[in-house]
């Protein structure tokens, strides 16, 4: 812990902002959104930023969106009845099943990588909730110490870039999105920012 | 001999002004404020609302150190 620790403190504030976005995103989109999760976007602050915009919209719709209300929209978009409008896994935006390659892929680089998956889970790892808990972590250093640009770079460009920005365009404008259209838009922004950002570094 | 840093702001100077210091901390990390960025960080392990849920509670990750 000390090691996470002594890593973060060298992290500079814009690092952290990015790390800080793949969480708020991984809470936002592998779980409905509890009163807590709801009360805390009302606390955003969006700047005229085209991604602040999207914030401030998140911020509206959560003050007059009540839980119920929220959780039915990410069942609906999500879960469904036998399946949402939405499979946000890497291997179904890539070849259209779950399940194949593209999981393979990711997990020799989890593998590589030392993050390993509990003993219980059933699900493939490829969700996008998990592939944004894991670039948080791969930033602030949550499997160690915390990953070179270039490392992130290589995770990010095989797991994520080939396939999220799709995914959150789907989300911004699928049928029941209305507290996830905002999100869909941050997600898609946050990806572009991602993308030049990495090449600025390269 | 680098032309692309020359000719590109830094990394450091487009995530500033691309828009992610918008007090995203508070959410991520539960229940602290932009600047508290450390804080955020050391909650979120355990605050990830993603590991708590019906549909993705299975998932778990652990560093092999």
């Amino acid at each position: 812990m000390t090691s996470v620790l002594d890593a973060q403190l060298s992290l500079s504030a814009e690092e952290k902002f990015r790390a800080h976005f793949y969480l708020l995103l991984s809470r936002l989109l592998g779980a409905p959104a509890d009163a807590e999760l709801l009360g805390l976007m009302q606390e955003l602050e969006g700047d005229d930023s085209a991604i602040g915009e999207a914030i401030t919209d998140l911020k509206k719709l959560a003050a007059n969106i009540s839980v119920d209300q929220s959780a039915e929209e990410y069942e609906a978009i999500f879960i469904g009845v036998t399946q949402g409008e939405l499979t946000p896994f890497k291997s179904y935006y890539l070849t259209g099943f779950l399940n194949e390659k593209p999981l393979a892929e990711l997990r020799q680089h989890m593998d590589e990588l030392g993050i390993e998956k509990s003993e219980d889970a059933a699900e493939p790892e490829d969700h996008i909730a998990f592939l944004c808990e894991m670039m948080h972590g791969l930033i602030v250093g949550s499997f160690g110490k915390p990953l070179a640009l270039p490392e992130q770079y290589r995770f990010f460009e095989n797991h994520i870039a080939n396939w999220a920005p799709k995914f959150f365009e789907d989300l911004e404008t699928t049928e029941s999105a209305r507290l996830y259209a905002p999100i869909g838009r941050i997600g898609k922004l946050f990806m572009e920012v991602e993308s030049e950002a990495f090449l600025i570094a390269a | 001999m680098d032309k692309k840093k020359s000719a590109t702001p830094s990394r450091r100077e487009f995530l500033k002004t691309a828009g992610l210091g918008v007090g995203v901390a508070a959410v991520a990390g539960g229940v602290v404020s932009a600047d508290d960025a450390e804080a955020a960080t050391l909650q979120d392990e355990k605050k990830t609302g993603y590991r708590e849920t019906e549909h993705v509670k299975k998932y778990y990750d652990s560093a092999r150190m």
